[in-house]
Order: C-alpha cells, then structure tokens, then sequence
C-alpha cells in the first residue's frame, strides 16, 4: 500500500517536472531568440511577435500553475513605439522587488542601432539596475519623436527582460559593466550628432 | 496505400527537364499569365527571365524549353539612416501585368521599394540617317550630297528591361506581398502591419486600405503575413494572419478596410495544443483559385483549401509533413519553424503543390485525394527520366527507398514553386537551383 502510494506520488511529479522542464527549454530558447540580434540588419516582426507570444502563453502557463509568482511582461517595457512617453515607466513585475533580471548584453550590438538612448534607459528601468542615475535627464534633449520604429526596440531584441525566478543563477553574468555603460554613452553622442535637420520621413504614414 | 503512378495515366508524371543553377538563393518564381514567360527574382535583387520556346525536332515528345530571355539587376542594397540598418536587395515577390501590348510588364518588391519593370523588345534598328554614320558620328555636312530615307533592318534580338515606375516609401515595415488587382490599373502592396492600394500610374501617393498596427506597440499580437487581390472582382481581397486568420475585405464597404466582411478560421484542436501551436498555425501564403471561388492558405504543417462561403473552417486540409509535428522543439531550435513556405494551385485548381524539406515537394489532386512527394535534386533523377515519388518513414522500421525523418536535410528548402497556368508544367527553386519539371505528352 505505502508503495503504491508513493509510485503514485513520484509518477505525477514525475509528469509535472517533465512538463515544467520542456517549459524551461522552451522558455530558454525564446529568450535566447529575443536576444540574438545582428548588427545592422532589422529584426523580422513577425518572427518577433510569435517569439513573444509564446512566451506570454508560458508565463501565462506558469502563473496559472503557481510555478513563478515573477509577473513577466516583455511587451510592456519593450514592444514601444514612443520612447519618449515612456521612458520612466518600469514594467509591471519589475517593480516587484523580484530578482534583478537579466541586462541586456548588448552593447556591442547596438553601437549601431537607431534608439541607443530609449533603448539603454528602458532597459536600465526595467532591471532596476542604476535606478537611480538620472538617465532620463541625460538624455531629455535628444528628440526622437520624428521618427518611428519600424522594429521593436533593440533593448527587447537584445533580450532586456526580466527573467523568471527560475534562471536568476545566469543572471549575474550577464550584469553590464560600468564600462560598457560609458561604451555606450560616447555613442550616443556620435548618433546625436549623425541625427541631423536635414535627414526627411518620406513615410506616408 | 501504395500510388499508381503510371507515366502515361497519372497527373504527377514528371520528368526533370531544365536545371538552371544561379549564384544566389532563389527568392521568388513566377508565370506570367500565358504561362509563356516564367521570372524568378533572387537574394541579390537580380530578376532573370525565362521564354518558353517552340518545340523543336530534337524533342519531340516534349513541350518547349525554357531559355533565358532576359537579366536585369532590380534592386540595390540600401541603406536606411534613419534607422542605421541595411535594407536588403532580396526580391521577395514578383507579379506580371497582364500583357496589353507586345512589351511585358511585372512589378518586383523587396523590402521597402515596389518598381514596375517594362520588358520590350527590339529586333530591327534604323539604318541609313543621313547625318550621322552607322556608328553614331557626325557625318561631315559637305560630303552629304544626296538624301536618304533611313531604313528599318534587322538585328539580333534585344530584350531591354527598364524601369518604369518606383513606387517608394510607402511601408514602414517590411513587404511581404504585392497583388495585382483584376482593374489592371490597381495593385496593393502588403507589410506587417499595413496594406496599401496603387494605382499604376501614380507613385507619389498611395491609399491604406488596412492598418493593423495598435496605438500601444506593446499590445501587438498579430502581424500581416500575406494578402492577394479577388482574380475577378477587384474590390475584394484578403489578408492572411500569424494567427492563422484570414480576413476577406471588401474595399467597397469603408476606405479603411480594418473591419472585415468575412472572418476565416478553423477552431484550433485542444488534444494538439503545445508551445508551438501558435506559430505552426501562422498562416505563410494565401492565394485564390483561379476560379475565384476558393482560396488556400499554406501553414507550418498543411496545406488548406477555404470555401469563400465558409468562414468557420476549411473544406480541405492537406498534411504536407506531418512527421515533424513531433520534431516541433528541434526545429523550433533551429529555427525552421519560421519558415515561410508558399503554395500554388495548377490551372484547373485541380491539384495544389508546396514545398518541404530535403529538397522535397508535395503535390495533392483534390479530385482524387491522391498526393504525391517528389525531390528536386540533380543526383536523384537521370534527366528525361520520370521522378520517382519519394517517401519519409514515420514508423520503426524503414523500408528500402524511404527515408528516415532524422535524416532529413532541414537546410534543403523549397519555398518557393510555381505552376504554369495552363500545362503541367512546374518551376521549382530549390536554394540556388531552379527546376524545371513537365510531364510527358504522349
């Protein structure tokens, strides 16, 4: 009796844990595809959303199985249009005080990407890291809202999002060193000035 | 059961006829409307057409083949400052005119740039001007003593492609579909998010007939994936979804067309929801039948054929490759799963053909429910011999000639194939190479 009992007992944790392990793989790959990016070449929007929406659907899968109390929302931080307006809005399960999520390891990447200065302050917010440098400030007189983009910003294609409770252990390395900050500040003052009056939207919008 | 394929009985008879091997990947194929010239368009933004020719003595029991008629570069890599990205030169679709003179006309896409390409042909030049020579310089006016009436002679054939119109900024995303409409004077051009209406003659200005993009970015869930133009009625069209949706629009009930006149999808089977379900049902090609009355989309797994009058579900559905439902994890990882695979119906829509992996392309007879797999492949088939139908093991035990599905060579893709509007004949690219297939006429 006792042993059928626990042949049971192990049999549905068995179930449980194979189930949440294809999760985590298909929760890993995701945030791996979000992060993968090539210099200079825009991101397929379609393969963007689909890559998002699965992940909703396993966060959604988790929550709902108690697994993750992390409310991960990538599309509120990073599925914006007008950086501006958003700048100091951190995503909701970000504020949580949960672990600090993954930053985005993507300073070599985006030395060439349109919005380096939404894109570092956006990802800043939602790791919670240097929350309390005023980049928002810095960055105050850089006016994108000329333009729009046509492509998710590259601090979600570089993989800005916080990341489940469950993979916190890969979290450290990936923390951004003050240097690549730096890094990334001095090209932001070279796109400034590449970002000139004469350069016209032809988009018939 | 086993496929009677009988040369002389059998629809799907084909024999290997033309391979023609480019430099770059094959990035669309294309028939005009005669079926008399054949455009493909490559990863380089090169656009080479094919002609058919007349049949000639040396085969007799074939129809003509198919030669090169004319090459043109069509686009050029660009470079988007506002963005700091490169725009590639990649045609993604290329679509005919109908001919209404002895030049040919056909519009060819990538990314952000539509351009409408004239095709004309010159065979005879003007000889005899009485000012210049034959070569061009200037003839001493002194020495001219006489008039002449220059006349028209014969040359070797010249086809000259130039561009007519470039229909620019207009999408800010990227192009996945133009269609021609059945006015010949319209054609709309799809993005992710937005669909817009030309007319052929105006490139400044460009109607949006759909926008899908939410105000709040962060809410988007959906994109465009394909749209095509009614064959006969040229104020409907339709537009296909990630979701696996297809919404059919009537132009003539709003400008905006962003509420649909009819709604397409099938309920989604709850015993085979995974991860994956989402991406697999995103919908990678529609097309209508020439007949106007059905339409066909093309998803990750099968192939589907809509009634226009049944908006709840397909009246057929088509397993392209059902073995890699399981395998959804590994080409999930690889990327695969993304895969943008298009469809094609013949000219009867008596039978459809897509395209697999391992160089493998699929053809289904809707009359006879009968299916068949072919390879294009140059090592597996001795010219002029019919194409034995291939086989993939899903079981244990794998039988001689069939091939395991671990097997598979997932980086040998046809995308893109296309079926002559009136014979059977078919081009298939398969990456660099395009075949050229035709069954045998007795």
């Amino acid at each position: 009796m006792l042993g059928r009992g626990v042949k049971r007992k192990w049999s549905c944790l068995e179930e449980a844990e194979v189930v949440s392990e294809a999760r985590q793989l298909v929760l890993g790959l995701c945030l791996e595809k979000l992060q993968r990016y090539q210099a200079g070449v825009e991101l397929s929007l379609r393969r963007s959303v689909l890559l998002i929406n699965t992940l909703r659907q396993i966060q959604e899968e988790m929550r709902s199985d108690g697994v993750g109390s992390c409310d991960v929302h990538p599309d509120s931080c990073l599925l914006r249009d007008d950086f501006r307006e958003d700048v100091t809005v951190t995503c909701p399960g970000c504020s949580e005080g949960e672990s600090p999520p993954e930053l985005p390891s993507q300073e070599a990447n985006g030395s060439d990407q349109q919005k380096p200065p939404a894109a570092v302050s956006d990802a800043v917010n939602a790791m919670g890291y240097l929350g309390d440098l005023a980049l928002d400030d810095i960055f105050e007189d850089i006016d994108t809202s000329m333009y729009e983009t046509s492509d998710l910003p590259s601090a979600w294609a570089s993989g800005s999002l916080p990341q489940s409770h469950s993979t916190a252990g890969s979290l450290q390395s990936c923390l951004m060193d003050l240097n690549e900050l730096d890094h990334i500040m001095e090209i932001l003052v070279v796109e400034t000035h590449l970002v000139g009056p004469g350069l016209q939207n032809g988009f018939s919008l | 059961a086993s496929i009677n394929c009988r040369v002389t009985s059998c629809l799907f008879s084909f024999i290997q006829d033309w391979v023609y091997v480019w430099s770059d990947i094959i990035s669309t194929v294309e028939f005009n409307y005669s079926g008399e010239l054949l455009a493909t368009g490559d990863k380089g933004g090169r656009v080479v057409i094919f002609q058919h020719e007349q049949e000639s003595k040396n085969r007799p029991h074939l129809r003509g083949e198919y030669n090169v008629y004319s090459t043109f570069q069509s686009h050029e890599p660009e470079f988007d400052y506002l963005k700091s990205l490169e725009i590639e030169e990649k045609i993604n679709k290329i679509r005919w005119l109908p001919q209404q003179n002895a030049a040919h006309f056909l519009l060819s896409t990538n990314d952000k740039t539509i351009k409408l390409w004239k095709i004309s042909e010159r065979d005879k030049r003007a000889e005899g001007y009485n000012l210049k020579d034959e070569d061009g310089r200037l003839r001493d006016p002194f020495r001219i003593t006489s008039l002449r009436v220059p006349v028209l002679m014969p040359m070797d054939l010249m086809v000259e492609a130039s561009p007519r119109r470039i229909f620019a900024n207009a999408h800010t995303y990227h192009i996945n579909s133009i269609s021609v409409n059945s006015d010949h004077e319209t054609y709309l051009s799809a993005d992710d998010l937005r669909i817009n209406l030309w007319h052929l003659e105006i490139t400044d200005r460009s109607f949006n007939i759909v926008d899908i993009k939410p105000a709040n970015m962060e809410e988007l869930t959906e994109v465009i994936t394909a749209a095509e133009c009614h064959p006969h009625q040229c104020n409907v069209f339709v537009y296909s979804s990630s979701k696996g949706t297809i919404r059919l629009c009537d132009m003539r009930a709003a400008a905006l067309c962003d509420r649909h006149s009819k709604f397409f999808e099938e309920p989604e089977d709850p015993s085979s929801r995974s991860f994956f379900s989402e991406i697999i049902s995103s919908i990678s090609d529609v097309k209508f039948s020439h007949s106007g009355r059905y339409m066909m989309t093309r998803d990750y797994l099968s192939v589907k054929v809509w009634d226009l009058n049944m908006e709840n579900r397909p009246v057929e559905t088509y397993q392209v490759h059902e073995y890699l439902r399981s395998k959804l994890c590994s080409l999930y990882e690889n990327d695969c799963i993304f895969d943008k695979f298009e469809c094609c119906w013949n000219g009867s829509d008596s039978a459809i053909m897509t395209g697999s992996y391992n160089n493998f392309f699929r053809m289904f007879d809707r009359n006879t429910r009968r299916d068949i797999t072919l390879e294009a492949s140059r090592e597996s088939s001795k010219p002029r011999a019919t194409l034995k139908p291939r086989k993939v093991s899903t079981g244990g035990k794998r039988k001689k000639d069939e091939i395991s599905v671990d097997s598979l060579d997932f980086n040998k893709k046809i995308l893109h194939t296309a079926w002559h509007p009136k014979d059977n004949v078919i081009a298939v690219a398969a990456t660099n190479n395009l075949y050229i297939f035709q069954d045998k006429i007795n």
